[in-house]
């Protein structure tokens, strides 16, 4: 059976190879992979040559870092183990692709001979993760061993914790089939876990505060205490497992390697005995997974994001009554409002991003405050300024990729589009109003707090009342003008170059795809600037220029009205034209 | 050759599959028939092995198929309505690959012929990515037929074919259940049905409605009129609705 494995693998990969190959013969392939190539030399390939590290190895530095990793893999590890019991998947299964259900389900194999399938089949995908990994994280090389050592330490820890994730929701499952005291078992799993945990915590506080006693040297310093924490009793024997399954990775040279390789091909042992000897019937669970793989994929190729597929859409009610009479524009502002809400705006995402917000700022706040010491200036408030800042930047760089739902999400649907009784450039507007509405409420709230917390102390003076009043009008007049030109920049490219823009939409394209989605987002990024920056630059220049003659909040007011209209003409012009390229684009031509 | 016993299937609170039975011998083509979500794939599936069934018992040419799987799923082959394909193995391949999960030997000389009667003869070495749908489904045809199945399960066959391709479909069915295969084909083109089905099942809510061959089908719901269309007696065995 293994022989048939072995052929379905191998001739698809050279097959893969083949087809990609033969793809560059088209000159957006070939393009693609020079720039997917150049880059991935000078930003990872390069790196390689730098190994000299050994000297930080030695330093306590890189002891603390080493320490200091391992610790965040170990809590990593924790964390996910820990959720696999809290929040297990509804059907939990083992991940089989579509046409391997359609063929193997069916097939004279034996369950037992499906799991060594699959579990052979991620080896691959995992061995090519290390390999890309370690290449990736050349930079790393203070922790010890060669680039060899450290991609074999980084499989071992990939296969056992991908052996360990399936055998607990395989375990889990098979609990929940059974039934009988199956909530009993998790509640168990979970206080277990929890106990484990707080026994960690408890013997690395223990550990701190003796250091913090001085009765160890260099007590004070980082690099004193994270190594020797790890090292310390009971802490080191709580974490014994996790050590173990670390050690190839962390390795100094080949002979430590080899030593720490006997125990953790051990514990990996363990883990292919115990997830091959399941006695779970998982083939539902698969073929759930598998439908959300394809799903996600399904979606990626329609251009909406990589994650919309993942979970089942729901029916949801329209976002405003619509009205049956009115500007068309708005249907579709109505339509892709409600796609949105199904997809990238779930209640879930919007709670978890406001708690991730209010968390991340409880902890910093005190953290800061403390920071700027007796008489000096509470630093909270310019980090949040920054932050906001950054946000903004974000969202108008970024933002366009993540909201879709426009012309680019619309693609599969042109031909209907083009029967609709609309003037294109009507219709090119209805459509990007969904991610401009949204990306602006994003930008306003950003635009609110910078002014609320800007300069706090009271450090600049003519940044009165006043001063912060007209700016957050004026930037919330421009931000929505400001989203639509950065929206219609990628539509644009979208009816430029729709093959261009379809490639750039496959999940797994390699070198060539790599590539061009690295063109396309710098071309998005230079026309973004092209077309942003004159309004931004005569702005300051008006603000400059008049601030003394006629005073700050009158320059700021006449600047934003010297600029919106320059804006909002080239908005115009720009639907203008993505909306005469799209009534002549021919999907079932140009896209291929 | 195949006996179904009191089969059920549950997601969950809902049960998709109720307590059927019914059997199929070889030559029998049993059409099962129903209204959307009446448990058909559902049925097809379980008895194929590809789920696991919550009760009841199937034999697959005298195989149990969950206490002797493998030997149970040598005999059958089962036809998907949506063809799935590995993206990188050519059609050739695609038979290889399926030959030696089968143990046939000598697979050339039954895959020529087959591609040659499925028209794929010219795209032997083409990767599935540059067929058409129908094609696709011509190629699981043809991975499903290779190894000679003595038992045959179809959900929705003709989907995606062109005139052409369901008149040889459909002579193929008739021409390997005269040869002693045994045919269980779930679709709603219920022409087709009459054509090639020697029986019928018709299910609802995952239940059996009616079963039996088609005169004993019609006899039972035709109310005394003569010749009443199989479509007729769908519509009076399922009351005309999906709920």
């Amino acid at each position: 059976m293994l022989g048939a494995l072995l052929y379905l693998r191998l001739t698809s990969l050279r097959n893969l190879i083949a087809y990609r190959v033969r793809r560059l013969r088209q000159p957006r392939y070939l393009f693609g992979a020079v720039v997917g190539g150049a880059y991935l030399y000078f930003f990872l390939l390069r790196s390689l040559r730098t190994t000299g590290t050994s000297g930080i190895a030695a330093s306590r530095m890189g002891e603390a870092a080493v320490a200091m990793i391992c610790v965040f893999m170990c809590a990593a590890a924790l964390l996910r183990i820990a959720w696999a019991w809290i929040s297990p998947p509804a059907t939990p299964g083992l991940q089989f692709s579509e046409a391997e259900i359609a063929f193997l389900f069916p097939a004279p194999l034996a369950r037992k001979t499906l799991i060594h399938f699959r579990l052979l089949s991620t080896q691959l995908a995992i061995l090519l993760t290390a390999t890309i990994m370690a290449v990736a994280f050349n930079r790393f090389a203070f922790t010890g061993g060669s680039r060899m050592t450290r991609a074999a330490g980084i499989w071992f820890i990939l296969s056992t914790f991908a052996l360990h994730v399936s055998g607990t929701n395989l375990a889990v499952a098979r609990l929940k089939e059974r039934g009988a005291r199956y909530g009993l078992w998790r509640a168990g799993a979970v206080a277990a876990i929890v106990l484990y945990a707080a026994a960690v915590v408890w013997s690395a506080a223990a550990f701190a505060n003796l250091g913090s006693s001085a009765d160890l040297p260099d007590s004070g310093s980082l690099a004193g205490l994270v190594p020797g924490l790890l090292a310390s009793s009971p802490l080191r024997w709580l974490i014994l497992p996790f050590r173990i399954v670390l050690a190839p990775y962390f390795a100094a040279d080949l002979g430590g390697f080899a030593l720490a390789m006997v125990p953790a091909l051990g514990v990996l042992a363990l883990h292919y005995y115990w997830v091959s000897s399941t006695e779970y019937r998982f083939e539902e669970g698969s073929i759930v997974l598998a439908e959300q793989r394809a799903a996600i994929k399904a979606a990626a190729l329609r251009g909406e994001a990589p994650s919309v597929g993942a979970f089942r859409r729901r029916a949801q009610p329209g976002p405003f009554p619509l009205s049956p009479t009115g500007p068309p524009e708005i249907a579709f502002l109505w339509k892709n409002l409600l796609s949105m809400r199904s997809s990238l705006l779930s209640r879930r995402t919007v709670v978890v991003a406001l708690v991730a917000t209010v968390w991340l700022s409880l902890m910093l706040r005190p953290f800061l405050s403390r920071a700027a010491g007796p008489g000096g200036i509470d630093s909270f408030w310019p980090v949040v300024v920054v932050f906001c800042a950054i946000g903004a930047c974000y969202t108008l760089l970024l933002g366009p990729q993540i909201a879709r739902q426009d012309l680019r999400s619309d693609l599969p649907n042109a031909d209907i589009l083009k029967t609709f009784p609309i003037e294109s450039w009507r219709l090119a507007l209805g459509e990007i109003l969904a991610p401009a509405a949204i990306l602006s409420l994003v930008l306003w709230f950003l635009i609110i707090v910078s002014s609320l917390t800007l300069d706090s102390g009271g450090q600049i003076e003519w940044l009165t009342p006043a001063v912060r009043l007209a700016a957050a009008l004026c930037l919330g007049a421009a931000a929505p003008v400001v989203c639509v030109v950065q929206l219609i920049v990628p539509n644009m490219i979208m009816v430029l170059l729709p093959g261009w823009f379809q490639a750039t939409r496959s999940r797994s394209g390699g070198i060539e795809v790599f590539g061009q989605r690295f063109i396309v987002g710098i071309a998005q990024l230079l026309i973004a600037l092209l077309v942003t920056a004159p309004g931004a630059l005569a702005a300051a220049l008006i603000i400059f220029s008049f601030r003394l003659s006629i005073g700050v909040v009158p320059a700021i007011v006449l600047a934003a009205l010297a600029v919106l209209p320059i804006l909002a003409g080239e908005a115009a012009v720009g639907l203008w034209f993505i909306g005469e390229r799209f009534e002549r684009f021919d999907p079932s031509t140009e896209i291929k | 050759m195949i006996e179904v016993e009191a089969l059920s299937k549950r997601y969950g609170n809902f049960t998709a599959v109720g307590n059927l039975s019914f059997s199929v011998r070889p030559g029998e083509v049993l059409g099962l028939v129903g209204p959307n979500g009446a448990g058909k794939t559902s049925t097809l599936r379980c008895i194929s092995g590809i789920i696991p069934m919550n009760a009841g018992s199937v034999r697959i040419a005298g195989h149990d198929l969950a206490t002797e799987p493998v030997p149970a799923k040598r005999e059958l082959a089962f036809f998907p309505d949506e063809p799935r394909l590995f993206d990188y193995l050519t059609v050739r391949q695609h038979l290889a690959f399926v030959a030696r999960i089968y143990g046939v030997k000598g697979h050339e000389a039954i895959a020529e012929p087959l591609l040659a009667e499925l028209e794929l003869a010219d795209k032997a070495d083409v990767l599935p990515v540059e067929l058409s749908r129908g094609m696709r489904q011509k190629l699981v045809i043809a991975c499903g037929l290779l190894h000679s199945p003595k038992v045959m399960f179809f959900d929705e066959p003709l989907t995606g074919l062109d005139p052409l391709g369901i008149r040889r479909m459909k002579d193929s069915i008739v021409r390997r259940a005269r040869e002693g295969a045994a045919v269980v084909l779930s679709s709603h083109l219920l022409h087709l049905l009459e054509e090639v089905c020697t029986h019928v099942l018709i299910l609802k809510k995952g239940e059996r409605v009616a079963g039996g061959t088609l005169a004993e089908v019609a006899a039972q719901f035709s109310n005394g009129e003569a010749n009443v269309s199989l479509e007729e007696i769908f519509i009076r065995a399922t009351g005309g609705s999906e709920s």
